[in-house]
């Protein structure tokens, strides 16, 4: 009687959609909310996401190993991005068909018919490893100075930086949130080109699962972007903001968290974990228009967090280059730089595109890098770039 | 229990319905339309994959009468007619590698014939041993096309080198015995793929004209789209230029030996491409039934019009590249890319646009998830 029932409310969903009327809402009663991120089916859970976990600790150990010029060489660290020769200490990675590079710029929406973009941003970020270990690397022992590559005092710590002052390994860590973890995310596996590939819909609806597995097919493409996000592992999945601003993630997830501790922004991540699990359970139940509007939430959400963070760090590279403390200044540039590399793989719902066009972005990244790069840089040029960016978000500079 | 079945197959059709472009939805149920689809089988085994696979099998049978002329008396005029001969018959096979259905889906025609890149240290071990079975699977590698390639342009650097490996060498007894079973192979499948066209195959298949995925239409439709998108958008151009990995791989392009041929057996391999999907006869330029006439019965000219004008953009582009792919690839990547993109942007149109108007669903899924 209750499977009976359940199709009905089934038949009576896709008669909707059929009609193809968006001013009908959708029928949101047969969804509840869930506690947790945690679906199952005859008991068994349909979550997994064991491949975005492995390339979160892929790229994790490339990231800490970026500057240890006494261990690592450019050898090792290509290696790593495409994993080969068995880079890594931890062994199970090694093991693995899956490599960073090959995700990098790679989202259907975005890249499918734009190979040759997307091998340029490959390049760049092969560019980064290979000027670090080079060029950085044979300059560690001298002194940074404008036009030429070297050490500079942060405080008590010092910083490594090219020719320009920018650090290679926040270039090639914030620029990978972009190219990587939100292009994965927002523009392949929240796209209708993914979720609704081939018969996924169908499959979704008469619950068929994917051969030896619990989970359907789109139930799938939800929870690897799910991963993407919460896949570290020391974020529990069923609960991940339960480690909110506590976890070792150190790519999207934590900046989510410290964009939701800004109080401008406050209750971002819940309302982006929220998205996330109804629109998993709106799959379960076959509602693909509330899957939809919380795609778009989600898509908005992860936005954002780039856009906030590369103004914030804009900003305080602002104020530290006022103050004369380069060390600093070139640091938070060096994040504000990569943040707004990824820029280029934000996703607005409204548009189905980047929130700013790829030549703004370029601009943007020219203006910082003209000349001798941080050191020449401007306030002025500083807060021209802040303004546009926070105005294409909708939020203000001083929110940041 | 029953009703509840009888619910969930109207929800099935419904939400097919629900997917269906704005174009031509009273298609929906795909049985009710008026296209004869027995015509078109009929066209593409008669008037198309009949006739080139026969043409591709006289070729392969010149092919293993010169590789014995060549065994007998390996000279520089028997190579050089080999060679030819060589580029004649993988130019034909281009015509038929897309048509991977009945007996050459069975023996696993096409994976003989043309996997790429060739194993060459593993080829060379066996020549040395002269100890080898072509028919494994494990030695997809090993010979077809590719295999003829490096035994007749890459053993050395001119063609006075790759005679030196079949007359002074201390293998040439091996190296011979290799090409002949390497060519003889070629020539043996190819005639049992054509043969079973000529015979009970033909019937079979246009008799088999149901619109389930069963049928002929959609089967060998999921195949043409398959074979467009995985083994000439990726094997041809994407593998070779990177187009995934972001890194150009030379290795990878079809005849890495011999030089400046991998362009022609591309554009071979894309003109057969649209002549099929414009139902156009083997060996003359009349039309038959199509995917283009049945867009056209469908009402859906107009995404036939911009199937075809994409076609047109990808030849356009593909004329500047070099005739030698790995020259391309080594000089600049990014032409390749960009052909690359071409033939994606046709890829999106065939499977989800084309596939979608004749109610076909895709039988293959480019998970490239984790």
């Amino acid at each position: 009687m209750k499977k009976l029932l359940f199709s009905a409310v089934l038949a009576g969903v896709t008669l909707v959609s059929c009609t193809s009327d968006d001013s009908l809402s959708p029928e949101n009663e047969n969804v509840e909310t869930p506690a947790t991120y945690n679906f199952e089916r005859d008991n068994s859970s349909t979550v997994d996401f064991n491949g975005q976990t492995t390339r979160l600790q892929m790229a994790a150990e490339l990231n800490s190993n970026f500057n240890d010029f006494d261990n690592a060489t450019e050898e090792l660290l290509l290696n790593m991005f495409v994993n080969e020769n068995a880079p890594f200490e931890n062994a199970s990675l090694n093991e693995s068909s899956k490599s960073v590079k090959s995700k990098v710029a790679a989202s259907n929406l975005y890249f499918s018919t734009n190979t040759v973009e997307s091998t340029e941003i490959k390049n760049d970020f092969d560019t980064y490893i290979s000027e670090q270990m080079t060029t950085v690397k044979s300059a560690k022992d001298q002194l940074a100075e404008a036009g030429v590559p070297g050490q500079i005092a942060d405080g008590t710590s010092e910083r490594y930086v090219n020719e320009k002052g920018l650090e290679y390994n926040q270039a090639f860590a914030k620029g990978l949130i972009g190219a990587l973890l939100v292009d994965q995310i927002a523009n392949n596996y929240l796209s209708s080109a993914v979720l609704d590939e081939g018969d996924n819909r169908a499959n979704n609806d008469a619950e068929i699962t994917e051969e030896g597995k619990a989970y359907t097919t789109m139930e799938h493409k939800w929870d690897e972007a799910y991963g993407y996000l919460y896949g570290d592992p020391s974020i529990p999945s069923a609960n991940p903001n339960s480690v909110l601003n506590e976890s070792d993630d150190r790519l999207l997830f934590n900046y989510l968290g410290q964009v939701d501790r800004d109080e401008d922004f406050a209750g971002i991540a819940e309302e982006t974990f929220e998205a996330f699990k109804i629109g998993r359970a709106a799959i379960v139940a076959g509602n693909y228009e509330l899957r939809d509007e919380q795609v778009a939430i989600i898509q908005e959400n992860l936005s954002k967090v780039v856009a906030v963070r590369a103004v914030h760090y804009l900003q305080g590279g602002k104020t530290n280059i006022e103050e004369g403390n380069y060390g600093s200044a070139f640091h938070e540039l060096s994040e504000g730089f990569g943040f707004i590399y990824s820029l280029r793989f934000t996703h607005n719902p409204s548009t189905g595109a980047p929130y700013l066009s790829k030549a703004q972005i370029d601009t943007y990244k020219e203006q910082l890098l003209s000349g001798n790069g941080f050191w020449d840089v401007t306030p002025e040029t500083l807060d021209a770039i802040s303004e546009e960016i926070a105005a294409a978000f909708g939020f203000s500079v001083s929110e940041a | 229990m029953k009703i509840s079945r009888i619910l969930i197959l109207a929800c099935l059709v419904f939400a097919a319905c629900s997917t269906e472009d704005d174009g031509g939805s009273e298609v929906g149920g795909n049985t009710d339309d008026n296209f004869d689809r027995a015509a078109m089988l009929a066209n593409w085994a008669d008037n198309i994959i009949l006739p080139s696979y026969q043409n591709l099998n006289k070729e392969t049978q010149t092919l293993e009468e010169l590789a014995n002329s060549f065994a007998e008396n390996p000279g520089s005029s028997e190579l050089t007619a080999l060679r030819n001969q060589f580029k004649v018959a993988y130019l034909d096979f281009q015509n038929v590698s897309m048509f991977d259905i009945g007996k050459a889906e069975e023996l696993n025609y096409r994976s003989f014939v043309n996997t790429y890149p060739l194993n060459s240290g593993d080829v060379e071990s066996k020549i040395t041993s002269g100890s080898y079975d072509l028919n494994l699977p494990s030695s997809y590698a090993e010979q077809g096309f590719p295999a003829l390639d490096y035994l007749l342009f890459g053993l050395g650097s001119n063609s006075d080198e790759v005679l030196e490996k079949y007359t002074s060498n201390e293998n040439a007894e091996n190296y011979k015995a290799y090409l002949l079973d390497v060519a003889t192979r070629i020539n043996a499948l190819t005639g049992e793929v054509t043969a079973s066209w000529e015979g009970d195959y033909r019937d079979a298949f246009v008799d088999n004209t149901s619109s389930s995925s069963n049928g002929s239409v959609d089967r060998l439709t999921n195949k043409y789209v398959m074979y467009f998108e995985k083994f000439l958008r990726s094997g041809k151009i994407g593998f070779p230029s990177g187009a995934i990995t972001g890194s150009p791989s030379p290795i990878n392009v079809e005849s890495y030996y011999s030089e400046d041929f991998s362009k022609q057996l591309y554009l071979q391999a894309l003109s057969s491409s649209i002549d099929f999907f414009n139902g156009k006869h083997s060996g003359n330029s009349q039309t038959g039934e199509s995917y283009k006439s049945y867009l056209e019965a469908l009402d859906r000219g107009d995404l036939a019009d911009d199937i075809l004008a994409q076609f047109n953009t990808i030849q356009t582009r593909s004329e500047e590249l070099d005739q030698s792919l790995r020259n391309q690839v080594e000089t600049n990547n990014t032409l390749m890319l960009e052909v690359h993109d071409e033939l994606q942007k046709e890829v999106v149109l065939l499977k989800l646009d084309m596939l979608q108007a004749l109610s076909i669903s895709v039988d293959y899924v480019d998970s490239d998830g984790d």
